[in-house]
């Protein structure tokens, strides 16, 4: 039970239980956020509790090249506050996104995980995402840990009949290699 | 990558030959891109020679820039401006100069510099589709909405885009929102924008969702709903395609803005239909009905209720609405959804606001909270989500609801400490859920001391207990039973309270500190420890925990003030030094970065964002704790150098200090301050409320106002000092002088309001919920003294003024007047010093007692003595010269041995030694401090008796203690350091 609706600044104003201090891999600037918002506006959503608490927020974006077949939407960012987990509200959002995706026309949607990171890697092959690549440490260092490799999963859209999008590609490729 | 903004900027790629100048203006771009600006100079330079014969401005204008950006980012603004100048007279038309010029002027934050240059441009190639386009968001950049309304559309003008016409169309918005007259919005600009709009509708021109969006956005502000619901309707509105919901929502918006509540009604029902889960179609669901109910709204015979489909208006409708949605999901496989079960206690709670007998149709809100606890019990938002709803049950029900909710939690076999234990974590949680619904229906606040220890005594053996579930857990995950720990604090914090005891604290400390070796990333044990230590007035340990934190962006507005709060006032000046500093970036950075965002918004179509992201950077911009800091922090920077390193007038001068300017919003504050960032469980009536909050902001204000007065006091101090004396001046100076005295006078009896009204909110003593906003230091300053010893001394400086008028002869009353002043000071700071007396950290009967507040009025003695000195040295300044011409006089009277010293030089003379004799004192009981804080051996403490405490607790415990100590010696250290060198200033006033 939750209010879905578009992110505001405002909302960058209530972030304290979801964002901070969860040491996410998505510590964002202002600018990155206000980015997203100038540019796709429809693919940063947030959840909000009755109480008006923020429960998680998704944020998204649509990029690559029509004609090549690679027009799809992309997952920046998904988090959901310690708090509200265990609701399905990830798979909630990750839905709201694809659905956009599709009204795009794109042909699949992709997202990068940590590859450490098994319960992620996991919920996302629930919601039907599999590894398309790994990209070789796309995550760079900090606070002691080594660069970290992600794997580069997707999600083929109705517009992908054959499904060409996901076949996955077996060698590892660098970050400057991803477009 | 400045040649990747470069490329970017120039969006509409024009793909003609490379230009040959390009090529060779590379290397130049490599070397700035590399921030290797001395080589991108000289690289420069070696080009620019090749053209000797020629004025090089004019033979290579955009090497001349690129040399004068590395000019610029070598720190030599002045020689990169003229440069910059030399060629930006030649109104160039390159691309290569004029971007280049672009990014040097948004270097030295000059963006109007920009605009020129575009329109020189615009009018040389009046064609040019990009410099007309460079030319809007310039004005874009610095928020000229007239002329962007005209850029755009001299643009679509010369290139017929839809986007540009739109640009054009927004500037017309925009200027209604920032008109300060509303009227004019509503008669000129939004109507000229509508008809805008309209033209293109009706010539059939509309081509993207953003443009509709824009149309939507003018019929809201100039509150056509009617309109907008019939183009939201209409064909326009099935652009509206890329937000999920956008027709829907934008409907709901209008029907309620119309108060058409049959389509709101039927709307939010045929939503909640498809998505049960979604909250606020229940609201405008509920909403709408009983107003439909208030108005015995019934349907029309047609067939249709209205076009949104079926109207419910009877309770006994929504009734059966609900309960449906809960049996559809208790017959789902899948995971049940909240929704439904949430609405129907919601339902209940405003049929029970009503008086409406229904509800019982409904359930037992006991029964139901058990079944909602019994579905969702092991989810962590449980009590989120009960908490809502529990005034729905009588008091009287409180304990019957905690055992028959303890009977739903499955726990193991009783052991020998009488406790079962979770045997998984969906147990755990449930289990937790009962504690944190017990503590909020208040029934651990109820418990005798006794029981408070046995309770404590319980949840730690939970805490301890659910460890093993979470043994796995990455660093930064949180350990399942974390919240326990959290809970036990909340206890110990109880009891503290309660009874005084700060065996409790200390006991509090190491529980936290413990849970934090587990859990290193919880960042609610680091928040109540960094408060507990803050109130314990311990800050060198806040740091660590703070930045731990890893607060971010906004985080420094919005949390900051636990940080900043504190590390001033707890003498840890060069910790309170590098907060504020974190803070101020921040927010220095935020104009930058949002301007440079709206453009975006622009190229995008994002149109519905750029008054958001204006009003984000108002908000910013007028954020309380942005001028806490900034004040704070000059403030600071006085006390801790002027007169010390440099003169307090340079000081002054190096701050760019005005006393006659107030750059604080005091009308439009805004409190971004998150007060419920600490998680608490306390029943409602100990919950923070609003009027907390206005209290807490009233406060911080006024204290806010106390310390933006006393800082342009300094400055006017300072710049009075400056003047010349009156003999060797002219008639201006002597306007100057008194001009500077009038601004001294006026900010005088403002500060002395303001104190007037200070004491007035001190009398309230209001007192904020544990876990609330701290009190603001005002309370402390008055009672302390120090405001009005400051405002004395203050005062002092005016009539020094005066006698520097008027001089020695014929002043014998000024003169006494100054002596009194002076006397009177010398009490006020002994006064002072006498409340700064007393063990700050001591041991009694094997414990640990604090008295922070000692060190609290040390910092504000230390404070005040920076003031009165200053005051002391501008006397010296105002009273040498005096003496000077009097010695003359004396050697001309030929030892006249009748004319004795004037009062007012001896008066002088005695207070500089009461000065320093006072300050000697200070330095003595810091000292003093010192010592017996060293000498305190807190291992010869025995900890853990009685309250079973475990060895480990105690070590943690132990810790805590220490770092208290610790800390407490760093702060006397601190100031001890900064009286020393105040006192050393002294010496130097003698004469």
């Amino acid at each position: 039970m939750t209010t879905l609706r578009a992110f505001t600044c405002d909302d960058l104003f209530k972030f304290n239980n979801i964002q901070a201090f969860l040491n996410f891999l998505s510590q964002y600037g202002i600018p990155f956020y206000l980015q997203y918002l100038a540019h796709w506006p429809e693919y940063f959503i947030v959840a909000e509790a009755p109480g008006g608490e923020l429960m998680g927020y998704i944020m998204g974006k649509a990029e690559g090249s029509v004609a090549r077949e690679e027009w799809h939407g992309h997952v920046t960012a998904l988090s959901v506050a310690p708090e509200f987990r265990r609701l399905g509200l990830a798979a909630k959002l990750m839905e709201m996104l694809e659905e956009i995706s599709e009204r795009k026309g794109g042909f699949f949607v992709d997202l990068f995980v940590r590859v450490s990171n098994q319960v992620a890697v996991n919920m996302y092959k629930q919601l039907g995402y599999s590894v398309y690549r790994t990209v070789i440490e796309y995550y760079s260092a900090s606070n002691g840990e080594p660069d970290e490799d992600a794997y580069d999963m997707r999600k083929a859209l109705s517009r992908d009949t054959e499904r060409k999008s996901i076949i996955p590609i077996p060698h590892p490729v660098r970050p400057e290699d991803i477009e | 990558m400045l040649r990747h903004i470069l490329v970017t900027s120039n969006m509409a790629a024009r793909g003609h030959v490379q230009d040959p100048n390009d090529r060779r203006l590379r290397p130049i771009y490599d070397y700035l891109d590399n921030g290797n600006n001395k080589m991108a100079i000289q690289q420069a330079d070696k080009l620019l020679k090749k053209h000797k014969d020629l004025h090089c401005a004019k033979a290579d204008p955009s090497r001349q820039v690129l040399k004068a950006i590395g000019l610029q980012r070598t720190g030599k603004q002045d020689e990169a401006f003229s440069l910059a100048q030399e060629v930006a007279t030649l109104e160039p038309t390159d691309d290569n100069s004029l971007q280049a010029l672009t990014i040097l002027y948004r270097e030295m934050h000059r963006p109007e510099l920009v605009t020129k240059l575009y329109e020189a441009a615009v009018k040389k190639v009046p064609l040019s589709e990009e410099y007309h386009s460079h030319l809007f968001m310039a004005y874009a950049r610095v928020g000229e909405y007239k002329k962007m309304q005209q850029a755009g559309m001299a643009l679509y003008k010369t290139v017929p885009k839809n986007p540009y016409y739109f640009w054009s169309v927004m500037s017309l918005v925009m200027q209604a929102i920032s008109a300060q007259d509303e009227k004019l919005a509503q008669t000129m600009f939004l109507p000229l924008a509508e008809r805008m709009v309209e033209k293109m509708v009706k010539e059939e021109k509309i081509e993207a969702e953003a443009e509709v969006q824009l149309y939507f956005m003018i019929l809201e502000r100039l509150g056509k709903y009617v309109e907008a619901l019939d183009m939201v309707r209409g064909p326009l509105g099935e652009k509206l395609t890329s937000e999920l919901q956008s027709r829907e929502n934008k409907c709901m918006m209008m029907y309620q803005r119309l108060q058409l509540w049959p389509e709101c009604n039927a709307l939010s029902y045929k939503l909640l239909l498809k998505n049960p889960d979604e909250w606020q179609f229940y609201l405008s669901y509920f909403d709408s009905l009983f107003h439909l109910m208030d108005k015995s709204w019934s349907p029309p015979n047609e067939e249709e209720h209205c076009v949104e489909g079926p109207v419910h208006t009877t309770v006994a409708e929504a009734v059966k609405f609900v309960v449906d949605r809960m049996e559809e999901e208790d017959k789902k496989d899948s995971r049940p959804l909240r929704g439904p079960y949430m609405a129907c206690l919601e339902l209940i709670h405003r049929l029970r606001q009503r008086g409406c007998p229904d509800e019982e149709e409904l359930g037992d809100p006991l029964e139901l909270m058990l079944q909602f606890f019994g579905k969702f019990g092991d989810k962590p938002c449980c009590i989120t989500d009960l908490k809502i709803y529990l005034h729905l049950l009588p008091p009287e029900q409180h304990t019957q609801f905690e055992n028959r909710l303890g009977e739903l939690v499955p726990l193991g076999e009783v052991g020998e400490d009488g406790f079962g234990f979770p045997g998984d974590t969906k147990a755990l949680q449930r289990h937790l859920c009962v504690c944190q619904l017990s503590r909020v229906l208040g029934l651990q606040h109820t418990l005798d001391t006794e029981g408070k220890l046995c309770l404590i005594t319980e949840l730690k053996a939970h805490y301890h207990y659910g460890l093993q579930f979470g043994k796995s857990c990455l660093k930064t995950e949180l350990q399942f039973s974390d919240t326990y720990c959290l809970m036990v604090a909340h206890v110990y914090i109880d009891l503290w309270t309660e009874t005084g005891d700060e065996n409790m604290l200390w006991q509090c400390l190491g529980v936290l500190e413990e849970g934090l070796s587990y859990s290193p990333s919880n960042a609610q044990f680091k928040l109540l420890l960094l408060l507990l230590f803050c109130r314990l007035g311990a800050f060198q340990p806040v740091v660590d925990l703070y930045s731990s934190l890893d607060a971010k962006h906004v985080q420094h507005d919005t949390i900051g003030y636990l940080l900043t709060r504190y590390a001033g006032s707890l003498g840890q000046f060069a910790a309170a030094s590098q907060s504020y500093n974190f803070s101020l970036r921040f927010f220095h950075s935020n104009q930058k970065d949002t301007s440079e965002y709206i453009i975006q918004a622009y190229k995008y179509g994002a149109f519905e964002k750029i008054p958001e992201f204006i009003a984000f950077r108002t908000r910013l911009n007028q954020s309380l704790h942005f001028a806490q800091v900034r004040t704070e922090r000059m403030l600071l920077d006085l006390y801790t150098e002027a007169d010390i390193t440099s003169s307090l007038e340079e000081s002054v001068k190096a701050m760019g200090l005005c006393p006659e300017e107030d750059d604080i919003p005091w009308d439009n504050m805004r409190d971004n301050r998150d007060l419920t960032v600490l998680f608490s469980w306390d029943p409602k009536d100990r919950e923070l409320t609003e009027e907390h909050r206005r209290l807490s902001l009233e406060e911080e204000s006024v204290w806010l106002k106390v310390r933006s007065l006393t800082l342009r006091l300094l400055a006017s101090l300072a710049l009075l000092g400056h003047a010349p004396s009156k003999r060797n001046s002219d008639k201006t100076n002597e306007n100057g002088v008194s001009a500077k005295s009038s601004t001294l006078q006026t900010l005088l009896s403002q500060l002395d309001l303001t104190l007037q009204t200070a004491a007035q909110i001190t009398e309230k003593q209001t007192q904020y919920p544990f876990l609330g906003p701290p009190s603001s230091r005002l309370a402390s300053a008055l009672s302390s003294g120090s405001c009005h010893c400051q405002a004395s001394a203050l005062q002092l400086s005016l009539t020094l003024q005066e006698l520097e008028t008027t001089g020695l002869d014929d002043s014998s009353e000024l003169q006494t007047q100054i002596c009194n002043s002076f006397k009177s000071l010398i009490v006020q700071l002994q006064e002072l010093l006498s409340r700064c007396k007393g063990d700050v950290l001591e041991m009694k009967d094997s414990r640990l007692m604090t008295q922070p507040s000692l060190l609290e009025t040390l910092v504000f003695f230390v404070e005040t003595v920076c003031v009165v000195l200053w005051v002391a040295s501008y006397s010296a300044s105002v009273l040498r010269p005096l003496k000077s011409s009097l010695q003359k006089k004396k050697k001309k009277k030929t030892k006249d041995s009748s004319t004795a010293m004037p009062v007012v030089l001896s008066g002088f003379q005695e207070w500089t030694g009461s000065l320093q004799g006072i300050v000697t004192q200070a330095l003595d009981h810091v000292k003093g401090q010192e010592a017996s804080l060293t000498a305190l051996k807190l291992a010869a403490l025995t900890l853990g008796v009685g309250h079973a405490q475990t060895q480990e607790e105690c070590g943690f415990t132990r810790a805590a203690m220490d770092k208290v100590q610790t800390s407490y010696l760093g702060s006397l250290q601190e100031l001890g350091d900064l009286l020393r060198k105040r006192a050393d200033s002294l010496k130097s006033l003698k004469f």
